[in-house]
């Protein structure tokens, strides 16, 4: 088998896994090596469903002794196998990096034998890279869940960023569609991870140069759409795992069915794109805006809501916030209303040290707002004072849930699809015969309507 | 401190070179005037008002540069950024942005309302998020015993592309070729030249075919068929950089009708 044809197997093996992000490492070049990390990490392409291409992304083989339900590398599934001697990954890598096509290597494994033989496998190869061909560029490396911690040790010392894929957000559903991975295989290797990750932290801090473990810290991902959890399950799932693992990152891959099986949706089932955004905005509230799961999403109303952001359900849901004042408020209030970002809260409080805010001013600084007009007030005049609730409702909607796009049949035949990423309803309604176009124009008013009785 | 400038209806003229500018700026101060033009060499002479050659002299220019120096590092990184810009009227813009930081200070760098600052920010911007993108998307081949690359961006963005390439390939002997402006980045021996050329001579080597089909066929594996959003992959790779991206090149020649325009 050629080398083309087997990056292609196993970078299709690989494509599933989410994470592909060089960042949480700042390390310039040095003299005699090859390559440097930069701290918010850097795109190289982008394929054309939009997701980022930052790091090789390929598994050493895709020879799986494992059968869990929901994987395409599953033992049982008839597909293509191939395997990387970690040699030949190891000069690819190096003329991708060269090249400016990656940032480096993510390397996984489907699990060939036992996992400590395949873990072995993988320090082999970032070994060769990191030693032999002085390699500075960024690594990625899936820990495999059930490998000795000494193994898991000698990769963190390796690699820039560990993960260990959490897969479903419950245990009952791991044993359900997972039964070779259990709850406490996947979360050891975690602990570890974020114990030593710690540790090595403290011993840089103290000494220059010692060993740095995982320096870009660990990630973790969980398919969504598969098993009936509700959103603030995983929401509050994820908030315990940042809290508790120290995790960088949680990543949610919305389920794709793939293989058949009668414990899993349809395979006519289309992936919930959406309710994934949601819950990476959800996730961002999180991480940057100081909000925590609880606020987000009650019992009552345990999902987001298709057609609006979480943090403009969040302020219309807690009207005794606002209107916020930009001239006094302070920043984590500012980062509370929506349409401001960190960027915009941090330029607002910069600003307003030399002088007063209007809207005009605002605009300036490239603040946008199309939503946070309805919010704010600028030295106690509210810009939006007058507005009819229809219309407020019609500018908080989110658009992306009407989307729509082209698809072109032949030369000149055109047709109007909804967007992968619109509204259950838009693309039901589609399904149905309505006209594309038709259909998300009919749910837009419908949830403006809905809205608007809402406020 | 205060020094008040009246709007003059003369325009500079100058070389068209950072110190140029500087000296442009030093021509301002003393003759307590705002210019209604600043024109380097490369816009035509169009202008309705009188012009005024502003000759280059190096111990004017250091002495403004040595008052930059002052304003800190976040207002020295605007003026160089936004001097890089290839946009007509940006010396004017970067004119009135250091008048107002000299008389406000370093605290003119959070000023962010005022409409001079808002402006240069955003033109330093503009050439920073370009000169991001590069970095991103360039893609160098092996050409002869070097590595080599043609980009055409909007803004002569060579410098700021230095450091990071420099510090990514340490030991790499490389040139970037800037073919809208006509001019190059040649990192040779671990000394950085900037040169004027017209075409870049050794084609790429024979072998690179073989890489850039490996990173293709990489880059088509990647993409999930179900989550096709082409709008998407537009929005964070604009399509103008696609003529400097070979996987895009191959993107286009395969989606030509019938295909998804999303």
């Amino acid at each position: 088998m050629d080398l083309a044809e087997k990056l292609e197997i196993l970078a299709d093996s690989a494509k599933y896994d989410v994470a592909c992000t060089s960042s949480g490492v700042e390390r310039p070049g040095r003299a005699g090596q090859l390559g440097s990390c930069r701290a918010p990490g850097i795109c190289h392409a982008f394929t054309p469903d939009g997701r980022c291409v930052s790091l090789l992304k390929v598994l050493l083989t895709n020879c799986c002794s494992y059968d869990c339900s929901y994987c395409v590398n599953r033992r049982t599934q008839q597909r293509p196998r191939a395997s990387f001697d970690p040699r030949e990954l190891a000069e690819l890598t190096i003329g991708f990096y060269r090249r400016n096509y990656i940032e480096g290597l993510f390397l996984s494994s489907a699990v060939a034998g036992s996992p400590d033989a395949t873990m072995e496998r993988m320090i082999e190869t970032l070994r060769i890279l990191r030693q032999e061909y002085r390699f500075r560029g960024y690594i990625h490396a899936k820990a495999i869940p059930g490998a000795d911690p000494l193994l898991v040790e000698r990769l963190g010392l390796l690699a820039d960023r560990l993960s260990v894929n959490i897969e479903l957000p419950s245990e009952a559903s791991l044993n359900r569609l997972a039964p070779d991975k259990g709850k406490a295989a996947i979360l050891r290797p975690m602990g570890q991870i974020a114990r030593q990750s710690a540790a090595s932290r403290r011993d840089l801090a103290v000494y220059r140069h010692a060993p740095a473990f995982a320096p870009a810290g660990q990630s973790t991902q969980m398919i969504i759409g598969a098993t009936p959890e509700t959103d603030r399950h995983i929401l509050r799932l994820s908030e315990s795992l940042y809290k508790k693992y120290a995790l960088k990152r949680v990543f949610y891959s919305a389920y794709l069915p793939v293989v058949a099986d009668e414990r899993l949706p349809a395979l006519s089932v289309q992936p919930p794109l959406l309710r994934e955004h949601r819950l990476y905005q959800a996730d961002w509230l999180l991480r940057y805006y100081h909000f925590s799961a609880e606020e987000l999403l009650s019992p009552e109303q345990p999902n987001f809501d298709p057609y609006l952001d979480p943090k403009c359900s969040w302020a219309l849901a807690n009207p005794e916030y606002f209107p916020v004042e930009v001239n006094t408020a302070p920043r984590p209030v500012l980062l509370r209303v929506p349409g401001i970002g960190p960027k915009s809260a941090l330029r607002i409080v910069q600003a307003r040290r030399s002088q007063r805010l209007g809207m005009p001013e605002l605009k300036r600084m490239g603040v946008v707002l199309k939503r946070a007009q309805y919010f704010i007030t600028c030295s106690g005049r509210a810009p939006a004072l007058r507005a009819a609730r229809q219309e407020v409702a019609a500018a908080l909607i989110d658009p992306k849930a009407f989307g729509v796009g082209v698809r072109q049949l032949s030369l000149d035949d055109f047709c109007a699809v909804p967007l992968p990423d619109s509204a259950p309803r838009v693309q039901a309604l589609a399904a149905a015969g309505v006209e594309a176009r038709r259909a998300a124009e009919q749910t837009r008013r419908e949830a403006i309507e809905c809205l608007t009785r809402r406020m | 401190m205060s020094y008040p400038a009246y709007v003059s209806n003369v325009s500079y003229c100058y070389d068209g070179s950072f110190r140029g500018f500087l000296c442009c700026v030093f021509e301002s101060y003393a003759h307590r005037e705002l210019p209604a033009a600043i024109q380097p060499p490369q816009e035509g002479q169009t202008s309705l008002f009188g012009s005024r050659e502003i000759a280059t002299r190096a111990d004017r220019a250091a002495r403004v540069a040595a008052g930059l120096h002052r304003l800190g590092a976040e207002i020295q990184a605007c003026v160089t950024s936004g001097f890089l810009a290839d946009e007509p009227g940006k010396d004017l813009i970067l004119l009135r942005f250091l008048r107002c930081c000299f008389e406000n200070g370093t605290a003119a760098a959070q000023m962010l309302a005022r409409p001079e600052i808002a402006e240069a920010l955003a033109l330093a911007r503009r050439v920073d998020n370009e000169s991001h993108k590069y970095i991103e998307f360039l893609r160098f081949e092996q050409r002869g015993e070097m590595l080599g690359t043609v980009i055409h961006p909007r803004h002569r963005i060579l410098p700021l592309l230095r450091g990071h390439f420099c510090s990514r390939l340490p030991e790499e002997d490389f040139m970037i070729f800037d073919a809208t402006h006509g001019l190059a980045m040649l990192r040779k021996d671990k000394t950085v030249r900037y040169l004027q050329m017209q075409h870049y001579a050794p084609a790429p080597d024979a072998e690179e075919e073989n890489w850039q089909a490996l990173w293709i066929r990489f880059f088509r594996a990647l993409a999930i068929k179900e989550r096709r959003n082409e709008r998407c992959q537009r929005t964070h790779a604009p399509k103008r950089y696609w003529q400097d991206m070979c996987e895009m090149q191959a993107q286009k020649r395969t989606t030509q009708p019938p295909g998804d325009v999303l």
